[in-house]
Order: structure tokens, then C-alpha cells, then sequence
């Protein structure tokens, strides 16, 4: 029996040495990930979070792609030609619209004759609208294009189109329709332009890490952007994102005041806008996040305001116009700015006053514009760092 | 003219430019010239006068005026002094010297001719030096004002930043800068893209210089002013101070409605005990602009009413009269009135500063007073009964003060009397058969 001991007893001791061999390497490896764990949780803490949020077509995926173009290595060509597909897809929902929306329009007004397609483009409205309610759209071909373009060119779309805001349709639909035969040459490759103006429906949740780099090319600021559908079934997707976050963006398209939602042609889009932001702000989540209003969609409020009053919705009934052009513009504006502070400041309560709260005026489409508000929002989260952390 | 100093010879020139004769606020400039007649012509009262706040040596000053000296005569005893002076102090029958009160034994006054001359010399190189960094700091400011035109980014910031140093200190480059269309120029940066930096560096000029109706109404646009909300509500103490001096200026002008983040960067600059200076320029534009209409229900509903009240027993006594009578105005209005009425530190607070600083606030107060009680009387008067009320009311109607005072004491009396049970109220202050 003692031998069966002493020789278990080598085996043990044996097994021992073998046994620290192998616990040194385990409990480096496990030091190293340890470490690492740390590395990266403190590199965390140092992103900051910025989330877009707003209704759908607010412009938030176009601020998201701008600060992609800005900020990071922009779009590489493989990634420009996926964007081909989007963009005649848009072509053809657009025409679809258009056409199926004259039809509606020449029921409802059975009177008159403004919405009724001449005789030649009846056919081709009907080939159209067939190919725009498919699931996959065929390519662009010549044949195509002049066919849309005969369409368009129609006078009853083009009354339909003046009352685009009772459709859907999108605010590419000029731009595209103006550069149809350029998007359908045989090696289009769409440009930056191009790519801006696509719309798709985000669904789900899309995120890039950049940093702005400044003047002197120095800048610790790593920020996290994360981009969302808006859309009432995407919101509330929302939800698992918002802890932690530096700051919100919330993009608000102001020239749909006479425009009604995708998801429900009965709500004006200004008012969901404003009971969304109403919920936002309400957040206990963002206590202390600063919060970035984007009045977007300038260049077609300017437009618009001349032709459409304010006060055809309801949040802007007492609105009194003061004068005329440029004027008007600014005037109208600064109405809309305020309801949107007055809001803002309901909403608040004595503890959140301490909280950052900044408007701007964007148009998401200017490249320009948006790198120099984006500057001034990078500034004020950085002074606003500085604050919180005493040295301000 | 040689003199002598502890064994070593000067010159004149030497003596007054070591500073040898004492006296500060002078530079190395030296002009070469100095002993040439032309300075001679320099009109000496002129000189002394530009140069007030210069320090003058001892030796050059009056013991009767403690002036400089523009005609110094000498005494038999030795004591130098102004000419008109001694002769003053002569003819009112003393015949003493007036420093050493030795008597007098010969009545002559003899021109100290040395002491006029160094005098002189003295006050002609101080002018000159004066005039000289006068010189440059205008033709600096001018230089800074042209750099701006083309320069950008960090820059611009600092040369913002050196103009504004010259616009605070010198009177001249304040003059400078006005003249050759600074005032529309920096207002010119002030635009919706402008950074923080730009900001508050031109804010900090402009404050700083004569704004006409034309600036003004350039400042007014909303754009700029949106600017200065943003620059006030992230700027340092400084800062905000000049955004809200800039603002009761263009405010005062105007009618303009101010916004709600304004009201709000305002307010937080008043709550903040820590720097008093903030408080008093915040409430001062508070005052500036209570005058507008729709102030109070802006006031009202970012909840600055509590605020304020809590903030009164914090104030000094200027900060306290200004932020009764924004106090007052807001009262003077029925959600303000009942916005007050809400605060249940109000009346005891304020009954505290009956009497206690100025007539005013004792007026404001008792105005605010009046207005709440009128509200609810039963449940307000006794609060304020129970505060102490109606002995400081006493107080107010027996002392020799304004009869405005008496008349809106005589009137919270009575209120206070038609709502308390009588017991009360004379318990409550000890009356005696004067009340009837």
C-alpha cells in the first residue's frame, strides 16, 4: 500500500508541478483579458453617445450620411453604386404616387378636368404605376425614362404634384426627376449628391464612431452617432438606446406643417413631431443630456412658407404674418422657434434647467452648413464637458 | 542744471528720468528734447490736469492744497508753496508759516525758480510718455481692427482677444475702434455660426463702446440675439456679465420680447450665490426689461417666481431693491399675483425686510404685500399676521418716511384687520388704543 502511496504521491506531486505550469499561463491570459476589459471600459466611458432621433423624414439619415461624408473616409465607390438601386426605386415609387394620386384627385374633384391624364400618357401611367407597385424594380433603361419623363412632364401630375402634401410623396421628387437622365446612363455611378437625396425607410438601428477633427488636428472627442427609423413601429426600438447618452438630436422637419404621416394620413406631421418631442423630453433617461433641436428642412420651408400659410396647422393657428419675403421668412422662423422653446420649457422641470438646450437651423442637404452646425455642437459638448467637470 | 545726490552729479534730464524725484506711472520714454523752449509752451495746468491720476512727487506738491505746484514761492523759512495759496492764508491775517507755524519775520515771497523748472520738465516728459503710449495704443487698436478683416479661426479669437484688453483699459482705443467702424464690424461676427469664443470676446468689446440707434437696431436681429442667449448661457461669470450689460442696452432701446432661454440664462446668473456682481447685473436687466408685457407670463412659466422669492434674504441691498421691483411689476399682474401667493416663504420673507434697507424696497414690498393679501385676504393676512406684519406696519406708519409708504401701510392694516380675528391680530402686536 505504501508503494500504491509513494507512487500516487510522485503522480500528485507530478501533477502539481504540471498543474502550476498550466494555472501561470491561465492566469496570464486571464490578466490580459482583464486588463483589456478595463482598456475598453475606460475607452467607453470616453465615447460620447449622440442619438438621432425625430419622426420619419425628419432628416435624420441624411445628417447620418453627411457626418459619414464629413468625418469619416465618406462613401468608396462600392458602397456610391449600392446606393443605384435606391435611387431608381425612388424614381418609380415617386411616379407611382404621382399617377395613382391624380387618379384620386380626379375622383374626388369629378368636376374638373385638372387631374386628368392626357389621352397618349394614360397607357404609360398604367405601365408605370404597375412597375412602381412591384417588389423589385427593373433598371432604368432609355425607353423608360422618356417614358417617365412624358408623364411628368403632364400637366395633370404636375397639378398633382403642386398638392404633393395630401400624398406621399417624397422631397427628392424634384431633384431626381430633374436628373433622370443622367441616373440612368449605362455606368451611373451616383455622386455624393446623389446619395444624399436617397430615401430609404430606416428600420432598426445604425451607428458610426467618428471623430471631428479640429483646427490644430488634435481632438480627444470620440463620439458614437446612432441613427433610427422613425416611423411610429420603429420607436419602440428606441428605447435600448438611451442610456448613457451625451446628447440628443432631434431633427425636426419644419417645412411639413401641411403634411400628414406615412403611417397615418390623419395626423399632421408637425403635431407628431411635437408630442414626440414632448415624450423624449420627458425621458427620466436623459436627466442630464444635452439636447440638440435641428429645425431642419429650411430650404423648402423658405419655399413654402410664401405660398402656404403657417397657420394650416393647428400648433401655429395664431400665427399673424408681418410682411413679405425674406422677411416673412425669418419672421416665420422665429415663430416656430419659439412654440418649439415654449415647448421645450413646459417640459422641463427645476431639476433639468441645468440641462443644455440648443436650437439650430439646418438644412440636412448642405454639406457646408451641416459641417459648421455640427462644429458648434462639438464646441458646446466639449465647454459643456469642461463645466461638468469643474474646470469651467 | 547739475545737482547733487549723494556725491554723484546729475543733469536734470537724468534726475527726472531715473525717477530720482519719486513718483510712478511714467515710462522710459524719454524725448530728446526736453529742455527746448517749445515745451516751455506746454501749458502746465493743461499737463496736470491730463495727467490726474498720475503720481506726483512730494516734493512738487502744496502742503496747504496737496496740488502740484504751478507757482512756487518761497517763505523766509525755507517752506516752499503755491503762490495764490500762501497769499490766501497771508491776507486772512495769520503771519506764520503753515508747515513749521514759525513766525514770520519778512512778509517776501521769492519765486523758487528750480523747483518751477524741475516741476515743468517733470510734467512735460509724463505728457509726452502719455501721449506717446497713447499714440500706440491707438495706432494698435487700428492694426487689430484691420487683422480682423482677414483672419479666421484661432486667430481671430486671439486677436479678439488682445483688441479687447485695449477697449477695456484705454479710453483712446475705445475712441479708436468707434471711429473706424469697429462697432459694425465686430457686430458683424456675431451671426448663428459664430463659436463661443468669437462670441463672448465681441460681446466683450462691444460692450465696451458707444453703440448709436443704427448698432443698436443691428444688434436687435434675432439672430444675434440668439447668439448672446447661447454666449450667456455658457460663458463664464465675465462673460455673462457682459452678454447681460450688452443686452440691457440694446433692451432699453427696444421693445423687444425676450425669449425664454433668455430668461432662463438670466435667472441662473441671479441665483448664483456665489458672485454677487452676477446677481446685481442680472437683475438689472431683469428691471430693464420688466417693463415689457409679456415678461411676466414668460417669468411665470419657467418657474422663475419661487426662484426669486427664495433667492431674497441672499441679496445686498441694490440687488434687493431691483429684484422687488421686478417683484412688484410681476404681482401687478393676476398670474403673477397668484404665482406669488404660491410661495410660502414669500410673506415671511418679506415682512423680515420691512424696514430694514432702503424706502423703496420697503415700498416694493408692501406693494407685493398688498396685492397678494388682496388675492386671498383671509388666508394671506394671516400668514402675514402671524409673520409679524402688523407690528412693522406700525412701525412704517409712525416713522417720519414717505407718506406713500403710510398710505399703502395704512391700507394692509386695514385689510389685516377686516381678516383676523381681532384677539389675534392685537395679541399679535401688542397694540395699544392707538390702532382705533
Amino acid at each position: 500500500m505504501l508503494d500504491t502511496v509513494v507512487q500516487n504521491m510522485g503522480l500528485l506531486c507530478c501533477r502539481q508541478k504540471r498543474g502550476n505550469q498550466a494555472t501561470t499561463e491561465e492566469n496570464d491570459k486571464a490578466a490580459e483579458i482583464e486588463r483589456r476589459i478595463e482598456q475598453e471600459t475606460k475607452a467607453e466611458k470616453h465615447i460620447r453617445k449622440l442619438l438621432l432621433l425625430g419622426a420619419g423624414e425628419s432628416g435624420k439619415s441624411t445628417i447620418f450620411k453627411q457626418i459619414k461624408l464629413l468625418f469619416q473616409t465618406g462613401f468608396d465607390e462600392r458602397e456610391l453604386q449600392s446606393y443605384t438601386s435606391v435611387i431608381h426605386a425612388n424614381v418609380y415609387q415617386t411616379i407611382k404616387i404621382l399617377h395613382d394620386g391624380a387618379k384620386e384627385l380626379a375622383l374626388s374633384e369629378a368636376g374638373s378636368s385638372k387631374y386628368e391624364l392626357s389621352v397618349d400618357n394614360k397607357e404609360i401611367g398604367d405601365k408605370l404605376s404597375e412597375i412602381g407597385g412591384r417588389l423589385d424594380y427593373p433598371r432604368l433603361t432609355e425607353e423608360l425614362v422618356q417614358d417617365i419623363l412624358k408623364l411628368w412632364r403632364d400637366p395633370a401630375i404636375q397639378e398633382t404634384y403642386a398638392r404633393g402634401n395630401e400624398l406621399q410623396v417624397p422631397d427628392c421628387a424634384d431633384y431626381f426627376m430633374e436628373n433622370l437622365q443622367r441616373l440612368s446612363e449605362e455606368n451611373y455611378i451616383p455622386t455624393k449628391e446623389d446619395v444624399l437625396h436617397a430615401r430609404v425607410r430606416t428600420t432598426g438601428v445604425v451607428e458610426i464612431q467618428f471623430s471631428p477633427v479640429g483646427e490644430n488636428k488634435k481632438s480627444g472627442e470620440v463620439y458614437r452617432l446612432y441613427d433610427v427609423g422613425g416611423q411610429r413601429n420603429e420607436r419602440r426600438k428606441w428605447i435600448h438606446l438611451f442610456d448613457g447618452v451625451t446628447a440628443v438630436i432631434f431633427c425636426a422637419a419644419i417645412s411639413e406643417y401641411d403634411q400628414t404621416l406615412f403611417e397615418d394620413e390623419n395626423k399632421n406631421r408637425i403635431m407628431e413631431t411635437k408630442e414626440l418631442f414632448e415624450w423624449v423630453l420627458k425621458q427620466k433617461c436623459f436627466e442630464k443630456t444635452s439636447f440638440m433641436l435641428f429645425l431642419n428642412k429650411f430650404d423648402i420651408f423658405e419655399k413654402k412658407v410664401a405660398k402656404v400659410p403657417l397657420n394650416v396647422c393647428e400648433w401655429f393657428k395664431d400665427y399673424q404674418p408681418v410682411s413679405t419675403g425674406k422677411q416673412e421668412v425669418e419672421h416665420a422662423y422665429e415663430f416656430v422657434k419659439k412654440k418649439f422653446e415654449e415647448l421645450y420649457y413646459q417640459n422641463v422641470t427645476c431639476d433639468h434647467q441645468d440641462r443644455v438646450f440648443k436650437i439650430y437651423r439646418t438644412t440636412a442637404l448642405d454639406q457646408k452648413l451641416v459641417k459648421k452646425t455640427f462644429k458648434l455642437v462639438d464646441e458646446t459638448l466639449r465647454r459643456r464637458n469642461l463645466f461638468e467637470a469643474g474646470l469651467l | 542744471m547739475p545737482m547733487y545726490t549723494g556725491g554723484q552729479v546729475l543733469d536734470l534730464e537724468t534726475a527726472v528720468k531715473d525717477g530720482i524725484l519719486g513718483g510712478g506711472g511714467g515710462g522710459g520714454v524719454i524725448c530728446d528734447d526736453v529742455t527746448t523752449p517749445n515745451l516751455g509752451k506746454l501749458d502746465l495746468k493743461k499737463m496736470i490736469e491730463q495727467l490726474d491720476s498720475i503720481e506726483v512727487p512730494s516734493v512738487f506738491i502744496c502742503p496747504i492744497s496737496l496740488e502740484p505746484m504751478q507757482d512756487p514761492v518761497t517763505l523766509c523759512t525755507g517752506q516752499t508753496y503755491e503762490r495764490s495759496n500762501i497769499l490766501k492764508w497771508l491776507s486772512l491775517g495769520h503771519f506764520t508759516c503753515p508747515t513749521t507755524m514759525q513766525e514770520l519775520w519778512d512778509d517776501s515771497l521769492t519765486p523758487n525758480s528750480t523747483l518751477n523748472h524741475l516741476i515743468h520738465t517733470w510734467f512735460s516728459q509724463k505728457y509726452l510718455a502719455m501721449k506717446k503710449r497713447s499714440q500706440d495704443v491707438q495706432g494698435r487698436s487700428l492694426e487689430l481692427l484691420e487683422v480682423l478683416k482677414t483672419v479666421k479661426g484661432q486667430t481671430r479669437v486671439n486677436t479678439l482677444k488682445e483688441l479687447r484688453k485695449m477697449v477695456t483699459t484705454h479710453e483712446s482705443a475705445r475712441k479708436t475702434v468707434a471711429e473706424n467702424g469697429g462697432v459694425s464690424f465686430v457686430s458683424s461676427l456675431l451671426g448663428p455660426f459664430t463659436s463661443h469664443s468669437v462670441g463672448s470676446e465681441a460681446i466683450a468689446i462691444l460692450v465696451n463702446l458707444q453703440l448709436n440707434s443704427d448698432s443698436i437696431t443691428n444688434l436687435l436681429q434675432p439672430t444675434k440675439i440668439s447668439l448672446m442667449v447661447d454666449v450667456l448661457n455658457e460663458g463664464s461669470l465675465e462673460t455673462k456679465i457682459d452678454c447681460v450689460k450688452l443686452m440691457g442696452i440694446l433692451f432699453a432701446a427696444s421693445d423687444i420680447v425676450p425669449s425664454l432661454s433668455l430668461l432662463v440664462g438670466v435667472l441662473r446668473l441671479v441665483k448664483d450665490k456665489r458672485h454677487p456682481h452676477g446677481i446685481l447685473a442680472g437683475l438689472r436687466l431683469l428691471k430693464i426689461i420688466s417693463t415689457q408685457e409679456s415678461l411676466g407670463n414668460s417669468i411665470i412659466s419657467i418657474g422663475g417666481v419661487p426662484q426669486l422669492v427664495e433667492m431674497l434674504p441672499h441679496f445686498n441691498s441694490e440687488s434687493l431693491e431691483l429684484c422687488l421691483y421686478v417683484l412688484k411689476v410681476l404681482s401687478s399682474i393676476p398670474h403673477g399675483a397668484l404665482a406669488l401667493k404660491n410661495c410660502s416663504n414669500l410673506i415671511p420673507n418679506l415682512v423680515k425686510l420691512l424696514m430694514k434697507t432702503s424706502e423703496n424696497c420697503t415700498k416694493f414690498a408692501l406693494s407685493i404685500l398688498l396685492e397678494v393679501c388682496k388675492l386671498s385676504p383671509e388666508e394671506s393676512a394671516a400668514t402675514a399676521v402671524n409673520a409679524g406684519l402688523a407690528a412693522k406696519l406700525l412701525l412704517v406708519i409712525q416713522s417720519g418716511c414717505n407718506p406713500e409708504l403710510k398710505q399703502l401701510s395704512s391700507e394692509l392694516l386695514k385689510l389685516c384687520s377686516q381678516n383676523c380675528r381681532a384677539s389675534i391680530f392685537i395679541s399679535k402686536c401688542k397694540l395699544t388704543r392707538t390702532l382705533q
